[in-house]
């Protein structure tokens, strides 16, 4: 029994940090179209930033502020520089224009920084566990938890109270109509784009404390995990984002917690299998459009 | 499709940068041409570009020295790009070229691709730091290895263990890479046929980072395993000893040359009392430490990998075979490389004859104290307690 | 060209998708206080116009003046900040989101918060029906439900002209004389409209003015009582097939 609780909070704190990343490019998606692929990159930025602040002193929850001020503030940019120029072209063009921005810097990255990853020392606390009757909880698992909540809550309060989150959801089902309403497109999109930053650069903070460092092309199979979350959700909804998060990591760690290790090897292929079930049965996705955000 | 111009610009220009590394010298008969088809962008990158900073610090020393065989060297650099395909394109352009040998990539398939272009054309080929001992036979007499042989790491890190009595190991390993699979597998065949029981094995993927489920799982382990090895490096080993540290499990942990890097040295308490296994320890005096007194002069930053000292070593050592050889004829270089003994280099000595190609080099253990790297060793193990490949 | 008293002048409008030239110099104009109804079959190009007017397609040749400024090219956001709405076709109400949620939305461009939530208690004492079920999601509502909402909607940022793209598609006969009865009274409460139909009859019954295209071109105007029975519409039409 107290395995699968364990198994259980295991699952809950990795799917908090699927359900940020996966929320983040359902964000973008609903507005554009667009699966952004250098999504990931963002977390990388998170990394770098916070890697250059610590270099240079600043204490570390300066640091995290400051990562995940850059990768904020980057996926503003990303918008304005690459996707905007793009954005009446259509989807192939948008989809060749994220991996081009993810190459690209990647690339930037292995030229101008390292291609061999940087550390960013974690303080000690934040590496131990809280014990509770058998149970242990890591820190990072309790703040992963933490964020997850805190960020969904604020998210649903923004997107139901504020005028600019309704917008959000209205332009996730017809943009051009949206913009009958006198919302400004370019609005939505940035907005859509600063919180798809703002919670990768969480999502990236949480990641970094568990890996320790990073590296040019750290970004890319969270992003593929994020895409899964995705569609296994139902492209185009929120809420949907969020329980392809869960979902995906409680598959993930049911699996590595409870497979026989015969069978082991193959659990990747048995998660993806999963996932491709789940998307025979229900086409649209767990909560496909028709449930999207209320 | 409409990618802005600045874009592309961007692009282009570091895709030329990537690319044409290359010391545009203009080639004659005083010039002896050493090729490097490696991956010094996408994810080789991480181990291709220090490689490269090494031969090319050996290429600095040994033109400054008269050359090989009173000819000066023109190293000629391929990116890859990681890309299997565009290392077999790349492999054949150097042949091209005229190259006498060549460097290949750091991981197997790629050096592969490579090789099999540079074995047709009887040019000997090395790769930079593939460690799979089956690697030269994978491709032909024309093919070497350079780094540390898993095996051979694996069957020093096995004799440590025993020796420092433990019984019970538990390997973590990832199928996802040779490395990660056989180096953890060699270690619990060495530590078995050295008296050793091994309590279970576990998996990983790389870059899974969640390792929750591994740790609870080891947690459960009937008998507890005294000892933990494993290949995992960057960022899968930092995720999985914190995570194993922040369960309370403090069992020792053996880890591998993946995990000489600073991020490891960075990690705090947890990490504290790690011992892995690498190819060389910079001890004063050492070949080892003047060697990082020059990266440091050449290049105005501190070497923070070994891979810097192996691309080293293997430059010095095509140079030794070429000399050995008295010529540049593919056939001729390849059989001296092939019988070279105690070649002095950047990590010690390295002896090629009747090995079949994968050298025996030293190995060094370190233990990761108080952020510090300490010296626990160097080993040169009994070939018998080496696994076959 | 504009005449003094226009507040929407539609001069030599063309929209082109590709190598399809869906609208072929089409003018017209709309006073202040007016229903004008512009008619024709399907595929004629009526929502083409309208959308081309709110900046939701490219306007490919002419000039759409819009109190006295030729606001053709600009966005659809800024258009409707500047006073015109679109009530489009299919209604297109928000299903995500509550019928309060998608009045709220309407009048997301108006600055006086406190007007625009009077604007919609006299909204929603115009359509009882959708104060009943403020709180309920808006694709749960029928059809004639939420072409009211649909109105509604368009009507929460107090538009001084609003263009209703065919508001009686697919309604049923009753629903529809609903529909154009609460029409006539937004124009009596001083709304400037532009009727889209092809329920040509009613649309002549409540329009001060009526134009008819018919393959893009514009091929009949004038008052609606003269093109009322006249025949001359239903020859207009069968003349464009
Ligand atoms: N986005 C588009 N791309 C290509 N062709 C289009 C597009 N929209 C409309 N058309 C074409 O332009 C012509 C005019 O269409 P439009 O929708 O304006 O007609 P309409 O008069 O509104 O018809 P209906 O009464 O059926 O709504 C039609 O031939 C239509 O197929
Ligand atoms: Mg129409």
């Amino acid at each position: 029994m107290e395995i699968f609780v364990q198994q259980f909070i295991n699952a809950l704190a990795l799917g908090g940090t699927y359900a940020l990343l996966a929320l983040g490019l359902a964000m973008v998606f609903s507005v554009l179209g667009l699966i952004n692929f250098a999504h990931g990159e963002l977390m990388t930025i998170t990394g770098y930033a916070m890697f250059f602040a610590i270099a240079a002193g600043i204490p570390f929850p300066i640091a995290v502020i400051l990562g995940i001020a850059a990768a904020t503030l980057a996926a503003i940019l990303m918008e304005r520089i690459a996707f905007r120029p793009v954005r009446d072209a259509n989807t192939a063009t948008m989809l060749l224009t994220s991996f081009a921005v993810s190459t690209i810097l990647h690339m930037l990255f292995q030229n101008l920084i390292s291609a061999r990853p940087k550390a960013i020392p974690v303080p000690d606390w934040m590496i131990g566990a809280i014990n509770l009757g058998g149970l242990s909880i890591g820190v990072i698992q309790v703040m992963s938890i933490t964020a997850t909540t805190l960020l969904l809550l604020a998210l649903t309060v923004f997107l139901r109270r504020s005028i600019l989150g309704i917008a959000m959801r209205a332009a996730s089902l017809d943009f051009p109509v949206t913009r009958l309403m006198g919302i400004n497109a370019n609005a939505v999109i940035a907005t859509a784009f600063g919180i798809s930053g703002l919670l990768a650069g969480v999502a990236g903070v949480l990641w970094l404390a568990q890996r320790g460092s990073v590296d040019p092309l750290m970004g890319f199979l969270p992003v593929l995990k994020a895409f899964i979350a995705v569609v296994l959700g139902g492209l185009g909804s929120l809420p949907g984002a969020v329980l392809g998060g869960f979902v995906l990591a409680f598959i993930e760690v049911s699996l590595r917690a409870f497979l026989p290790d015969d069978w082991l090897p193959f659990r990747e292929s048995i998660t993806l299998t999963l996932v491709i079930i789940l998307l025979l049965v229900r086409p649209e996705g767990l909560l496909g459009r028709k449930d999207a955000v209320r | 499709m409409r990618i802005p111009g600045y874009l592309k610009a961007t692009a282009a220009a570091l895709l030329l940068a990537g690319t044409s590394m290359s010391t545009a010298v203009q080639a004659d008969d005083h010039e002896i041409k050493i090729g490097y088809a490696g991956g010094f962008t996408g994810y080789l990158a991480p181990y291709d570009q220090p490689s490269l900073k090494g031969v090319q610090l050996a290429v600095d020393q040994l033109n400054a020295a008269g050359g090989i065989l009173g000819m000066q060297i023109e190293l000629i650099v391929k990116d890859t790009r990681t890309d299997t395909a565009q290392s077999a394109v790349a492999a054949q352009e150097l042949v091209d070229e005229g190259v006498v040998a060549m460097i290949v990539s750091c991981d197997v398939d790629p050096a592969v691709a490579s090789g099999v272009i540079a074995q047709a054309a009887e040019i000997p080929a090395a790769s930079s730091c593939a460690s799979t001992p089956t690697l030269p036979d994978a491709v032909g007499p024309y093919m070497f290895s350079n780094y540390t042989a898993d095996n051979l790491q694996a069957a020093v890190l096995a004799s440590y263990a025993r020796e420092q009595g433990y019984e019970n190991a538990y390997i973590l390993l990832s199928r996802d890479t040779p490395y990660t699979e056989k180096l953890p597998e060699y270690f619990a065949e060495a530590f078995q046929a050295m008296g050793g029981n091994l309590v279970a094995v576990g998996e990983y993927a790389t870059g899974q980072q969640d390792f929750s489920a591994e740790v609870t799982k080891i947690k459960g382990l009937d008998p507890q395993p005294d000892v933990i090895q494993t290949a995992a490096y960057e960022p899968d080993f930092p995720a999985f000893i914190k995570q194993l540290r922040a369960a309370g499990i403090d069992t020792p942990v053996l880890g591998s040359d993946g995990i000489d890097s600073p991020t490891t040295f960075g990690l705090g308490d947890v990490a504290e009392g790690v011992v892995f296994s690498n190819a060389g320890f910079a001890s004063p005096g050492s070949p080892l430490e003047a060697y990082e007194v020059a990266y440091e002069a050449k290049y105005g930053e501190p070497n923070d990998t070994v891979f810097t000292a192996t691309g080293y070593d293997l430059m010095m050592v095509i140079a030794a075979a070429i000399e050995a050889a008295g010529s540049t004829d593919g056939p001729a270089i390849r059989d001296a490389w092939d019988n070279l003994e105690n070649v002095e280099v950047a990590t010690g000595l390295i002896t090629y004859k009747d090995q079949n190609r994968v050298p025996v080099r030293v190995v060094a253990l370190n233990m990761v104290s108080g952020g510090e790297r300490v010296h626990v060793g160097d080993y040169s193990p009994d070939p018998s307690m080496i696994p076959a490949p | 060209m504009s005449e003094q008293g226009n507040l929407l002048a539609i001069e030599g409008l063309a929209v082109r998708y590709g190598a399809i030239e869906a609208v072929r110099n089409a003018s017209l104009e709309v006073r202040e206080g007016e229903i004008v109804t512009l008619l024709g079959a399907n595929g004629a190009g009526k929502s083409s116009i309208l959308n081309a007017v709110m900046g939701l397609v490219p306007v490919a040749e002419g000039r759409v003046v819009f109190e006295g400024q030729d606001v053709a090219g600009q966005p659809p956001e800024r258009i409707v900040r500047r006073g015109m709405t679109l009530c489009p076709e299919g209604r297109h109400v928000f299903s995500n989101l509550t019928i309060a949620e998608n009045l709220k939305i309407g009048a997301a461009s108006r600055r006086d918060k406190s007007e625009a939530a009077a604007t919609q208690a006299d909204m929603l004492a115009l359509f009882p029906i959708l104060d009943e079920r403020r709180d309920q999601l808006a694709g749960t509502l029928s059809g004639g439900e939420q072409q009211m909402l649909a109105i509604a909607r368009a009507m929460m940022s107090q538009p001084k002209i609003v263009l209703l793209d065919e508001p009686s598609l697919g309604l049923a006969p009753q629903i529809v004389d609903t529909i154009f009865e609460l029409i006539v009274r937004l124009r009596d409460r001083g709304a400037t409209i532009l009727l889209v139909e092809q329920n040509v009859d009613l649309a002549l019954e409540i329009a001060d003015r009526g134009y008819v295209l018919a393959t893009g071109d514009i091929v009949l105007s004038g008052p609606a009582a003269d093109l009322r029975g006249s025949g001359d519409v239903e020859r207009a039409y069968m003349g464009s097939h």
